[in-house]
């Protein structure tokens, strides 16, 4: 016998003995490909300081095989506007994102001159599809499928992550941290979460003693720049609630208050914005100071909608770039793009031409087109107004 | 993906599943898990663009090797393979001996590299010429030809019973590349 014909041989017999896949396996794939939860990742990164305590409980994630249906599961239409909300109350969506939840800020005096500035969420409602008002979280990030959100309690740094539930709208487990956190990010595929840590509550405001809004009074509650009580990141994996933590600091004068660490575009790594040039500093999971991935050379923290699905296009303020060469690869004129529905569409904020600029919407726009799909009402009030709510989107 | 595309992709994997996670299990060595992973993925990437695919199991069969041949490129951690020991074996020829031998390869195969393994799962399982291989993989027939000829050689020095083994005619043939070339008279 040669040794092909004992392969051919040993692989046909290999093969017929496989019995066959369970039931529902297109539904497994349906719900995985909701969550982009691959499952081939890195290993997490050797323990730089490992200080998570184990939660011990059902992995979140994987609850997806029961019979409940998610809102946004129920309509799967490829675009679910509500041109006439503002701020929204019933489920927005288009291609692959949807409005997962909206903020509005207010500040909460605690002395005469000191104050914190609060957000006020809207959180999507998995069970109804409409958007509810909760005060109970500081910090909210929805994972990528948007059953699951990650939440911090009131009184930052938290000392401890829920996952909460959008189902039933309960905290199914709490992942408790050594070190105060006061920001939470999804990878992009939902299995880790980069918590920042700060020393002190990165949302407090102070009297300004001149007229910062120029309102003729002097009445205005500004962070205290270049004074960030930054002290690092944990890299935490959901469904087992073990993370390592990183020593991130920076020289403050060259980050926000609160500078937050997200993940990389392909989730390998996190990096923080920077107030000055170069604007963004990579680091590995280690904390290890790293180069900006090829393809994110052309990516600026502030714009949200950063590197499309396929990772070849960059959203950018008026434009989309090539991600590579940095080329102007389409323009999106007089709009702020702020996620990828797809490969070819935006989801963006919009102001009709010759109109305020703070008098936006949010719309679907196809680059090489004109078309502009509202998707919202307009936003009222100045930047920073009260009732001016900022989104926050996630994969659905 | 709309209703109707839904239903369509559940028929599609009701139907075409099995066969290919035959596949999947192939690729993977044996290792019956990483096989679903991989048919999952493939799946996730072909419902993603399910509409606009003309024949979906072509497609997906596509992307389980590409997939695979991928990971090795990256080399993935997770993706390397544990492998048990080779299963001891008689030393005689008896008639337990082929289902035996069947064993040994078995184990054999899984510890190729992932594109070893792919190549040869695509000529010898799938019965596929050189040329289909090459264009599956995206290389050239050349590459095809000398892996083939690798795969098979190192097979047969990850255990004694399978050097006893005679050469395969891919074998017998020197690892060089052999794509054809233009000739113009």
């Amino acid at each position: 016998m040669n040794v092909d014909e004992l392969v051919r041989d040993s692989l046909r017999e290999q093969a017929t003995e496989q019995p066959p896949l369970e039931p529902g396996f297109a539904d497994r794939v349906l719900t995985a490909r909701r969550r982009r939860r691959t499952q081939a990742l890195a290993s997490v990164a050797a323990a730089t300081a490992a200080v998570v305590a184990v939660a011990v409980a059902v992995p979140l994630l994987d609850s997806g095989k029961d019979d409940v249906r998610l809102a946004s599961e129920m309509n799967t239409s490829d675009i679910i506007a509500h041109p006439d909300q503002t701020p929204p109350r019933d489920l927005i969506a288009a291609g692959d994102v949807a409005l997962a939840a909206y903020y509005t800020w207010s500040n909460v005096k605690q002395t005469d001159d000191r104050a914190v500035a609060v957000r006020t969420y809207r959180l999507l409602d998995q069970k109804t599809g409409k958007y509810v008002k909760t005060t109970k979280w500081s910090f909210i990030d929805v994972a990528p499928g948007m059953r699951t959100a990650a939440v911090l309690e009131k009184d930052l740094p938290a000392k401890r992550i829920g996952l909460l539930n959008l189902l039933t709208g309960e905290v199914e487990r709490w992942i408790p941290v050594d070190r105060g956190v006061a920001g939470v990010e999804f990878s992009p595929d939902g299995s880790k979460l980069v918590a920042t840590t700060y020393s002190k509550n990165p949302d407090l405001r102070y009297k300004a003693d001149y007229d910062s809004d120029g309102d003729g009074k002097k009445n205005d509650w500004m962070p205290q720049f270049g004074q960030s009580s930054r002290t690092g990141f944990y890299v935490i994996d959901v469904d087992s609630g073990k993370g390592s933590w990183s020593k991130a600091t920076y020289n403050s004068n060259d980050l926000n208050v609160r500078q937050d660490f997200d993940f990389s575009h392909d989730g390998k790594l996190v990096y923080s914005g920077l107030t000055t040039a170069p604007h963004m500093q990579y680091y590995d999971f280690e904390g290890n100071e790293v180069a900006k991935p090829a393809n994110e050379r052309y990516v600026h923290w502030f714009n949200d909608a950063g590197l499309s699905p396929d990772g070849k296009l960059v959203g950018g303020n008026g434009a989309v770039l090539d991600a590579y060469s940095g080329k102007q690869a389409a323009k999106v004129h007089g709009q702020r793009p702020l996620a990828w529905a797809d490969n070819e569409r935006l989801v963006a904020w919009y102001s009709e031409p010759g109109t305020n600029e703070f008098h936006n919407r949010l719309v679907l726009i196809t680059i090489g087109s004109d078309k502009v799909v509202p998707l919202s009402g307009f936003r009222k009030g100045n930047d920073g107004a009260a009732g001016r709510w900022t989104p926050i989107f996630a994969e659905r | 993906m709309d209703a109707e595309g839904q239903e369509d992709f559940r028929e599609f994997v009701a139907n075409r599943s099995s066969a290919l996670l035959k596949t999947a299990v192939l690729l993977s060595g044996g290792d019956r898990h990483a096989a679903e992973d991989l048919l999952q993925n493939a799946l996730i990437k072909a419902a993603g663009r399910w509409h606009r695919i003309d024949e979906p199991e072509a497609y997906v069969r596509q992307i389980l090797y590409r997939q695979q041949v991928s990971r090795w490129r990256l080399k993935w951690p997770r993706r390397e393979l544990s492998v048990p020991e080779l299963p001891e074996t008689g030393s005689g020829t008896d008639a337990s001996s082929a289902a035996e031998l069947r064993l040994v390869m078995r184990a054999a195969l899984a510890r190729l590299t992932a594109r070893q393994r792919t190549v040869l799962v695509l000529r010898y399982f799938e019965d596929l010429p050189e040329a289909d291989v090459a264009r599956l993989l995206g290389c050239s027939v050349g590459t095809v030809r000398s892996t083939t000829h690798r795969s098979l050689a190192r097979l047969r020095g990850l255990a004694p019973e399978l050097a006893a083994l005679g050469p395969a005619d891919a074998e017998q043939q020197p690892s060089r590349d052999f794509s054809p070339v233009e000739v113009r008279p």
